[in-house]
């Protein structure tokens, strides 16, 4: 098969999800609010500390926003395609996977588009923080232009190593089945400690968050180059390469995991 | 004594997923170890109000902890599996009232949360933070009250949200709806006092702050008793609604068959 | 077709601690429980055959299947289908295989029957024509017509099955895994699968592996079967050798007319070692219910030796039913 006639059913099978969730309008509208509810409160959290105490450790209300921004649009990025590598629990506990293991296709690529995710609430609303946050920044003349295409670069590679994190921790469930614990831990947590400046956590935490689940490295330290010009620009270039080996990792590892699949029912 | 029965059977049933629940543990502790961090790093710039540094860490490793007895229960009192394998009709069928069956249940499993879970997780922080427990023991009787009173009332609010799951499948929304509310309006992370007026206002409307902020300023000593009233009312409040509830949740079953 | 080398599958739980902080040990331990659900099974399959493969609720069937196409991975041993092996080219053997699980749908449940075809065309590249023509043979053969638009979610056991079947077939593949595709069905539904399974294997020449519980599936369809038991192959040949194997005894009803004299040595004494190749288990009036193997002694014998007795007036012979042959497998 060509990578066009891939696409092609990839996309077919976005579509005929899509259409799936259609069947049940009041359902899908319910989720949409209410995620957008949860999203907003998610911000409010981070909103009103910023709006009582302004800078925290050095970081001003827009790096701090942005910092959130970014961590939330590459989660968007991440859940929209692959919202069902974070739910592989149900495929292993109801043995839906030997389904998805009898397609012609790889596994990973038969399972992503079983749901697609449509993510409005989240996109508008780190959209909307990422403009003010820039915004308030480039008026004050603290970064140019340049640093809205890199942002879109790092929400990118942000969304590669966030997926790849998710796959490494859903892999885990061919082992142990369930992972909504180890889920908590390595996507829930680790996304949320990012969202400020890895400075306020001690060593040991912080490298964690920049080595072993490497959420530090979707926002945190793209940002010391982005806004406050420290490291360099190899920066850009060496994060690519990082959210790659995570991708080669991850996939790796995933594809072991493939191997010890028990099914269900014996 | 059924009730009896049934909670400590799901006591019970909690015991052989302590290898997964004792990884939860260590989620849990350490989002309370970033939240303390974020408020120890405020702290070296900002005043804290009347809580100070330690008296914040104090509030987020109080709130963590109590998290497992007010918030992280079963999503809505596992009525919406119920309701998609359809043991909900059965259940409906036995002689005791679906509400207080389900209620033992859970109050079983907050049970195990309170001794597996929150215990662990307040001991941790109180060596790794150097906290102090309260002096008076009438202030932990108070404190035990406002808990259990904020136990039911997450009881309540789960069972609401489980028959939900008759009309919609996407009632476990639901559930990480009220998880968001829980995050923001009942004191979670930042204490209701900080938050913008129209927030607060709403807040206090909810039964929100006497899941988590209630208890937690007795817990520190700012509490006045006279908070115990809210908790009364409101869990008279949601018991009420549960009832009227169950009614609705019959006869939709009854119409289409469970 | 099939080639399965000694392939071994073993599952590993890890063992639950008791007692205080079992907890924290259960987390710590390395001891596992070790389930072996298949131990050792080889067998060959050609092309064309049709072979039901039975066993009792946890006999490795399912284990089986699953690892012949793809699904799991064997602990050790080989599996080899048309000239491939399904774990390290499980895409390429995939699309010469088609699968059915009668407990779970590989349908699109949300989505009208004909979306389902639609997409599975595509994934698996099946052009435009050979799929139209596929179609409409198995609308005719299936009946599918009659809920081509309604969502799989709607549709009856019966026709879900139907349409499952069709869907298993869309891609043409040489070989068709089907476990317990008969589960659940009326009378009438399970008449229409095995009539359609006798024709895509007698006309298309398909080779089948069918796993069941009724016992009419593997008598009606099947040329082989093989029986697993605890891990292991315990037979394997046709079906009328398995029921010749066994030796069960036909039941034979004789209705005498007039006095009959039933000689002692006949009468079934619970002592089964006497030499009488004829039991006689039970009298009424003037009927006589025996029992006789008919492969010591043929029916002439049989009837030869009834009519010493006395008068017959009538003769029921019944062979032994397929279950029971079964049971005495297990």
């Amino acid at each position: 098969m060509t990578a066009k006639s891939w696409l092609s059913l990839y996309a077919l099978l976005i579509r005929t999800s899509i259409k799936s969730r259609m069947q049940y309008k009041f359902n899908f509208v319910l989720a949409s609010i209410l995620a957008a509810l949860i999203q907003i409160s998610e911000f409010l959290m981070v909103a009103i500390v910023l709006y009582k105490f302004g800078a925290i450790q050095g970081w001003s209300m827009h790096e701090i926003g942005y910092l959130f921004a970014v961590m939330t649009l590459s989660k968007t990025l991440y859940r929209t395609f692959a919202d069902e590598v974070h739910h592989l629990e149900k495929y292993l506990v109801n043995g839906e996977l030997d389904q998805l293991l009898t397609r012609p296709m790889p596994v990973l690529l038969a399972l992503m588009p079983q749901k697609f995710r449509i993510m409005l609430g989240e996109v508008l609303q780190g959209g909307f923080l990422l403009w003010w946050s820039l915004s308030g920044m480039m008026g004050s003349g603290q970064v140019g232009w340049s640093a809205v295409p890199q942002t879109l670069y790092i929400i990118l590679t942000g969304a590669v190593i966030l997926f790849s994190i998710g796959l490494a921790t859903a892999t885990f469930g061919f082992w142990t089945t369930r992972i909504t614990e180890l889920q908590n831990l390595t996507e829930d947590a680790a996304r949320t400690a990012a969202q400020y400046p890895l400075t306020l956590y001690p060593k040991w935490m912080s490298s964690i968050l920049l080595i072993l689940v490497p959420v530090g490295l979707v926002n945190y330290v793209p940002s010391l180059y982005i806004l406050r010009g420290e490291l360099g620009w190899w920066v850009l270039p060496a994060l690519a390469g990082a959210a790659l080996l995570c991708l080669a990792l991850s996939l790796k590892f995933w594809q072991f995991g493939l191997t010890k699949y028990q099914s269900t029912g014996s | 004594m059924l009730y009896f029965t049934l909670a400590s059977k799901a006591y019970a049933r909690n015991l052989q997923y302590r290898g997964a629940h004792m990884v939860h543990n260590i989620a849990s502790a350490m989002f309370g170890f970033m939240y303390a961090c974020i408020w120890i790093g405020l702290g070296a710039d900002h005043a804290l109000g009347e809580y100070g540094t330690q008296g914040m860490v104090g509030y987020i490793a109080f709130t963590q902890a109590a998290l497992w007895i007010s918030s992280f229960i079963t999503n809505g009192l596992g009525i919406p599996q119920a309701v998609r394998t359809g043991h909900i009709s059965l259940d409906l069928m036995r002689p005791v009232h679906l509400f207080s069956h389900l209620m033992a249940k859970e109050w079983g499993q907050i049970a195990y949360q309170f001794i597996y879970k929150s215990i662990p997780i307040y001991v941790v922080y109180y060596f790794a933070f150097s906290l102090e427990l309260p002096g008076k023991a009438s202030d932990l009787l108070f404190v035990a009250l406002a808990l259990a009173g904020a136990a039911y009332l997450s009881i309540c609010i789960n069972y609401l949200i489980g028959a939900s799951a008759l009309w919609t499948t996407e009632s476990s929304w639901l559930y990480w709806g009220n998880h968001a509310m829980i995050n923001l309006l009942a004191g979670f992370f930042i204490p209701i006092e900080w938050l913008p007026g129209w927030l607060q206002t709403a807040a206090w409307w909810s039964p929100y702050p006497y899941l988590l902020y209630v208890p937690t300023r007795l817990y520190l000593g700012f509490g006045n008793v006279s908070y115990l009233w809210g908790t009364l009312f409101w869990c008279v409040l949601l018991t009420l609604a549960c009832l009227l509830a169950t009614g609705f949740l019959r006869r939709k079953v009854e119409v289409q068959g469970g | 077709m099939i080639e399965v080398q000694d392939i071994r599958k073993s599952f590993k739980t890890p063992v639950v601690k008791e007692g205080r902080f079992s907890g924290i040990r259960t987390l710590f331990s390395r001891e596992y429980r070790i389930k072996e659900a298949v131990r050792g099974i080889s067998f060959k399959v050609d092309r064309g055959e049709f072979v039901g493969y039975i066993g009792p609720n946890g006999a490795g069937k399912s284990t089986t299947i699953k690892m012949l196409s793809g699904i799991l991975h064997p602990t050790s041993g080989e599996v080899i289908i048309g000239g491939m092996n399904p774990h390290r080219e499980r895409r390429a053997v995939v699309k010469r295989l088609g699968v059915v699980f009668g407990q779970r749908s590989q349908l699109w449940w949300d989505l009208p029957v004909r979306d389902s075809f639609d997409i599975l065309a595509k994934m698996y590249a099946v052009d435009e024509a050979d799929k139209v023509r596929r179609l409409e043979q198995f609308t005719e053969l299936l009946d599918l017509q009659a809920f081509w638009e309604t969502p799989v979610r709607k549709l009856s056991l019966g026709q879900r099955m139907r349409a499952d079947l069709a869907a298993a077939m869309l891609h043409d593949p040489d070989v068709l895994f089907l476990d317990e595709p008969t589960i659940g069905l009326d009378v009438n539904a399970k008449r229409n699968i095995r009539h359609f399974l006798k024709l895509i294997n007698e006309k298309f020449g398909k080779t089948i592996l069918l796993t069941t519980h009724d016992m009419d599936d593997i008598e009606q369809l099947c040329s082989r079967v093989m029986v697993i038991n605890e891990g292991r192959l315990s037979y394997d040949g046709t079906v009328r050798s398995l029921r010749d194997s066994i030796g069960l005894p036909t039941l034979i009803t004789v209705t005498f007319r007039g006095p009959f004299q039933i000689p002692e040595s006949f009468m079934a004494t619970g002592d089964s070692s006497t030499q009488a190749r004829i039991r006689v288990t039970r009298v009424l009036d003037q009927s006589v219910t025996i029992e006789a193997n008919r492969r010591e002694m043929n029916t002439l014998e049989i009837v030869k030796e009834l009519g010493k007795w006395g008068e017959l007036d009538d003769i029921d012979m019944q062979d032994p039913d397929f279950e029971d042959v079964i049971h005495k497998v297990y």
